[in-house]
Parts: C-alpha cells; structure tokens; sequence
C-alpha cells in the first residue's frame, strides 16, 4: 500500500532560484531574517515536523 | 553536526510551525544554539508551497494513527543554499521516516569532504587505488546513508566503465546482503568516451579521481546492533600503452546502531 511518489523538483522554491525572505521569531523570540542572518555564509534551511510530538 | 557546519562557514536553520515557547523548552533542553524559527498557523510553509496536503493518507499508508496536529505540516526536508542564497541543493521525502543522514547531504551538495570514517584503502603502490567509507559512523531506524567508493587512478590510467565492451570488464560496486538494509544502485559520474590500447572503437572510461556513493536505507527495527558492509568493487584498469587484467578488491565496513533518540519517529515506536 504505498502512494504515488511525488516529484519533489516541482514542490516548494525551485534549485537554481533565490531562496525567499522570510522573517520569523527564533526561539528566544527575536527575530530572525534568514538571509541576513546567513551573512554571506552558506545555509541549511531544515523543514521538520515538530518539536514538540 | 553544528559546530562542524559552523567550522565550514555554514549558517543552520531550522523550521516548524511550533510556538516560540515549545522551541524554547526544546533549545534549552538539546543546547541548540542554531535559530530555530517558528512558523505558527503555517504561513511561510504554506507561502513556500510545502504544506503536505496528503499527510494523513500518508500516515495512513505508513501504519500511523490519524492525529489533527497532522494538518499544516511540512514536507520533511532540507534546501541547502549557496553564500548568495541560491538554492543549490534541495532534499525532501513523502514521509518522516525515511532521512537522509545530514553528512550525505553535506558531502554530496556542498562538497564538504568528511573526514572518512572506516576509509580502506587498498593494495599500496597499485595504479588504481580503491577506497571506500560511510558518510556516517553510525546509523538509526529508517536512516538513509550513503556508502562511498572512491578510485583514484594514477595520471594516464583509466577505468572501464559500463557499458564496456565484451572484452573487457567495467567498473561495479558488490555490496553483500544485509538483513534490514535497502542497498541503492550505485551512483558513479559520467564516463567519458576514450581511446584505449587493444581497442578501435572509444569506449567508455574514467579517470582521475572518481567517487560512486551507493544509499543504504537502515529499514529493521530498531536494535539490530553493529553492522558489517562488506563490498567487493571489480574494475578493469588500461594506460595509454597497456591493458592490466581485471582486479578486485574487497573491503569490509562497520557501521555502528545509535541508540534510538529520534524525535521524528512516533513514541510508540521508540523501543
């Protein structure tokens, strides 16, 4: 029983693009604007489910 | 994994829609120093059109109990970006219980060359030096890691490569069966079509240093122990005046169980 594969190239920013700007509250609350806070650095943006379950 | 990411000049962020104060709790239980960003209601997963809409069939395919804090969820994965923010490198899966290790990822996108745990090397003084190690010293249920095989060839030695004609014999990783291990086809860049002794037509070869990375997906359950990845990678070498007969060399890996501390899994599952 398993669902049709998705195909991940087409969900969500595309490689070879500008990853967007997003601005969201860190967890001391500040917040954060990813590209800024990169400083120039190259980045991993992690998506997960929860840190709570 | 951070303070070796940080060493790299690599920024980590990490994203759910949780409150400020779950990710509090948790950042001051783990010591996570890196931000963890807090997309409350969803809204920038759902701006970024990552918003798994099939979650709960998906649970369902996967033998997990329907839950309503299944909806607004994120497809599980990583972007790795470039120091201009491009998206150089992007890693997600249908389900949370299938993961590439955070060194693949590294290793594979932003050529961040691990040190190489278990790295054996074979015969010295050979033309064609074999060496194979495992992104990762350990793994944990439903872990995907890679197993890399590097040949490193001497200048104006080559390898032939699949499809190679019938008289000769092409490069091929053999990675013995594990009870519990999805072993992936191996992955080798492309070859390029050359001249070799002996031969009229060009035929397919590589050169330098090349690198095959094979996934292994740790899919028994949990407490299997130690693991031996025993591989044999045959190959068939030339120069530019000579052909050398087939070779093969076999190499034998420990990886080692971590003790289960995965958040992602469901608790029930935590033996």
């Amino acid at each position: 029983m398993s669902l049709p594969p998705r195909d991940f190239s087409t969900i969500g920013p595309r490689e070879g693009t500008r990853f967007p700007d997003i601005r969201l509250p860190d967890q001391s609350g500040a917040t954060v604007d990813l590209h800024s806070a990169r400083r120039h650095r190259k980045a991993l943006v992690v998506f997960y489910r929860s840190a709570d379950w | 994994m951070q303070p070796r990411l940080e060493a790299e000049g690599v920024a980590l962020f990490a994203l759910s829609y949780d409150a400020v104060a779950v990710l509090r709790s948790f950042a001051d239980k783990h010591d996570i120093t890196f931000p963890l960003l807090s997309d409350e209601g969803s809204h920038v997963i759902r701006r970024l059109g990552l918003i798994n809409e099939r979650v709960q069939e998906d649970h369902a395919a996967y033998g997990i109990k329907p839950d309503p804090r299944h909806t607004n969820l994120p497809y599980p994965g990583v972007f790795v970006l470039d120091e201009s923010g491009v998206i150089v490198g992007k890693r997600f899966h249908e389900s949370y219980r299938e993961r590439d290790t955070g060194a693949a990822l590294l290793a594979q996108t932003l050529s961040i060359l691990e040190p190489r745990p278990g790295s054996t090397p074979s015969a010295p003084g050979h033309p064609i030096q074999v060496s194979a190690w495992l992104d990762s010293p350990t793994y944990s249920f439903f872990q995907r890691t890679h197993l890399n095989v590097e040949l490193h060839m001497a200048p104006s030695f080559r390898v032939f490569a699949p499809p190679a004609p019938g008289s000769t014999v092409p490069l091929t990783v053999h990675v013995s069966e594990i009870p519990g291990v999805e072993i992936g086809a191996v992955q080798w860049p492309a070859a390029q079509p050359s001249r070799v002794p002996g031969l009229d037509d060009l035929v397919p070869v590589h050169s330098g240093t090349i690198r095959g990375l094979v996934p292994l997906t740790f899919a028994a359950p949990p407490g299997g122990g130690d693991l031996t990845v025993e591989l044999t990678v045959r190959y068939q070498g030339c120069s530019d005046s000579e052909r050398l007969p087939p070779f093969s060399v076999g190499l034998r890996l420990r990886i080692k169980e971590l003790a289960m501390v995965d958040r992602t899994l469901p608790s029930r599952q935590v033996a």
